[in-house]
């Protein structure tokens, strides 16, 4: 049996290939990480009124997200308390009522169980009080997004997101009505580890040149260079972002312009995307209005894209598939051709159909390949650029470093290597 | 698109499979430059993403109860279709097909495709609606065989006697997406 402590070095510099596709790593994963963390489920855009549900994934396991009768969010675990079917197999809607297939047991969106169809046949009543669908211990929400954790002794969400709030804030809060999440997430099951795909979006820019060349121009990986930031908060959140000059053209600046649906959108679009923009320093404040995010990155799996404005979830579904999800993001009180179009900022370059990522999701594919290979356990992965060159920054909270430095992987990894100590051996 | 297909001479649905064959051949050898040239300018691409949704009890013994077009996520719904595309996008796609680091595609993945039940569904001064089906194999070095299926729903112009492709709609048969990549032309 693997040691956590053989896996990744003290600081981190080096990562073993068995943290990608050990069996037993992956249940320790389990259990350290995703049964101890704040996991996101779904955002309160999706469901608005109550009956309202979305699915959703802790782990790998199934979860309902639903607006219950007195307008509160309630997550349950999708399995029936008799055999253990899922009783919802839709993506979203709107019900009164989840009816397991099997045996027609039938719980409320909140969870709990109403009928027992079989009962009047039999003398000993169950007790139903006793056997609705297992809650998620712990939900809470911050500016929209909602979360779920099974470790009821969690800290509170707002302690656990931190400064991430900070960064968060300089896009959810720039429009006056927040974000909104366009349909059904688009869910891409590929034979990759889940951890890759949170690290490409935790503040690996740097690939952009090289592995995107076909299509990013160099010039922008110079701007990218020259005026771009990454940050860490604590330990597995991070950001990266550009801090555009004071003085630089509202055009450079301003969210949703250089993405496709910017650039060819047409006038109404981009006039109403540079209206945002004339407001955000009022909004967020001089250093935010500046800031033109990269990517970003909440522990352990979700993540967000600024230009290609998107909200993914890494989902795993074993060592070596992951399922992965991500929704179009746009301002919610935009219009509807707006969304439209803005929608298309996304789907153009990411997403199963994106011209981008189709090369990083063949990245993610061969990495999980590399790592489960034999007699090259003595070669484990290099996480050392830049080791020790971030340091704090008058402004942004945080530490900070060029965007080369992998100091959030580092990060990551290293509270991974926590979390997973903290559980190894227990059992 | 329910009801029959127009009735058409052997001729002229002979010249409509001439249209897909050669366009099924072209994109099977990769030769993407060429078929960018059957594309109009003002094509719209577009491949809704497709949900599962309940059953609506109001439409129980309805056709609508299990509608295709109710699992869409298509241009017009407030859904995210997985594409919509113009002629830059393919434009670019196909630029990106020729350079040397196009890295998911190098080496090139190899594909067959089959495209039948060509319907001409309606036909209004030079604008065609066709329907057709296709079957798609698809194995990438390094990677594995996939199998793709679909509908596609065109607009074809006729333009001195060849055809253009004016709008294409790309319905997939996925539950989960477990092909490498949607962004082929398809
Ligand atoms: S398994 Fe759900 S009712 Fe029997
Ligand atoms: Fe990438």
């Amino acid at each position: 049996m693997l040691r956590v402590s053989e896996l990744v070095n003290e600081d981190a510099s080096l990562v073993s290939r068995r943290c990608w596709s050990d069996p037993g790593v992956y249940e320790l994963e389990k259990r350290g990480v995703f049964g101890r963390s704040w996991l996101f489920l779904g955002h309160e855009s999706q469901i608005r009124n109550p009956g309202d549900f979305v699915q959703a994934y802790m782990c790998e396991t199934p979860v309902i997200l639903a607006r219950g009768e007195g307008g509160r969010v309630h997550a349950s675990v999708n399995s029936c308390t008799h055999r253990g079917l899922p009783v919802c197999r839709a993506d979203h809607g709107n019900t009164r009522r989840f009816v397991c297939p099997y045996h027609n047991w039938s719980y409320t969106v909140e969870g709990d169980l109403v009928t027992i169809p079989q009962e009047s046949e039999v003398r000993n009543k169950p007790d139903k009080s006793r056997l609705g669908l297992k809650r998620v211990p712990r939900v809470e929400s911050w500016r929209g997004l909602i979360f779920g954790c099974f470790d009821e002794a969690v800290e509170p969400l707002e302690q656990y997101l931190g400064d991430m709030r900070f960064y968060l804030d300089a896009l959810l809060d720039r429009f006056p009505g927040g974000i909104e999440f366009m349909g059904a997430p688009h869910r891409w099951v590929l034979d990759a580890n889940w951890k890759l795909p949170v690290e490409n979006q935790l503040g690996d820019v740097n690939h952009g040149a090289f592995l995107h060349s076909a299509i990013i121009p160099r010039e922008a990986q110079d701007t990218i260079e020259e005026l771009g930031h990454s940050v860490v908060t604590r330990p597995g959140h991070g950001a990266t972002f550009r801090l555009m000059p004071g003085d630089a053209p509202v055009d450079e600046v301003a969210w949703g312009l250089e993405g496709m649906g910017g650039i060819f959108g047409g006038a109404e679009v981009q006039d109403y995307l540079r209206d945002i923009q004339a407001r955000a320093r009022e909004r967020v404040g001089d250093l935010r209005a500046r800031m033109k995010g990269l990517t970003y990155g909440i522990y352990p799996n979700l993540s967000f894209l600024w230009s290609n404005t998107s909200f993914k979830v890494s989902h795993p579904r074993g060592p070596g598939k992951v399922e992965y999800w991500s929704w179009a993001v746009v301002p919610a009180e935009a219009p509807d051709p707006i969304k439209q179009i803005l929608r298309t900022n996304y789907s153009s370059f990411f997403g199963p159909g994106g011209m981008l990522e189709q090369e990083d999701s063949e990245a993610w594919v061969q990495q999980f390949r590399g790592s489960n290979i034999d007699f090259a356990d003595d070669r484990p992965y290099f996480y050392g650029l830049g080791l020790g060159e971030e340091g704090p920054h008058p402004e942004l909270p945080g530490l900070v470093s060029v965007t080369a430095n992998e100091f959030y992987a580092r990060h990551f990894f290293a509270r991974w290597r926590d979390d997973l100590q903290a559980v190894e051996g227990l059992s | 698109m329910s009801g029959q297909s127009l009735k058409v001479k052997p001729r002229q649905q002979r010249a409509l499979e001439r249209f897909y064959f050669h366009e099924a051949r072209l994109l099977d050898n990769r030769q993407y430059q060429q078929w960018l040239e059957l594309v109009d300018e003002d094509i719209r691409y577009i491949m809704p993403s497709r949900t599962n949704l309940m059953v609506d009890n109001r439409e129980r013994g309805k056709e609508q109860m299990i509608s295709v077009e109710r699992e869409l996520e298509g241009s017009e719904s407030m859904g995210c279709p997985l594409r919509e595309e113009g002629y830059v996008h393919l434009m670019v796609r196909v630029e990106r097909a020729f350079k040397i680091n196009a890295w998911s595609e190098n080496p090139p993945a190899r594909t067959r495709r089959i495209v039948g039940n060509i319907e001409l569904m309606n036909r209004d001064g030079n604008q065609m609606q066709l329907l057709s089906n296709f079957h798609l194999y698809y194995a990438r070095p390094g990677g594995g065989n996939f199998i793709y299926s679909g509908q596609r729903r065109d607009t074809l112009l006729l333009v001195a006697h060849d055809f253009r492709i004016r709008r294409r709609e790309v319905i997939m048969d996925y539950a989960n997406i477990d092909v490498p990549t949607l962004g082929l032309i398809l």
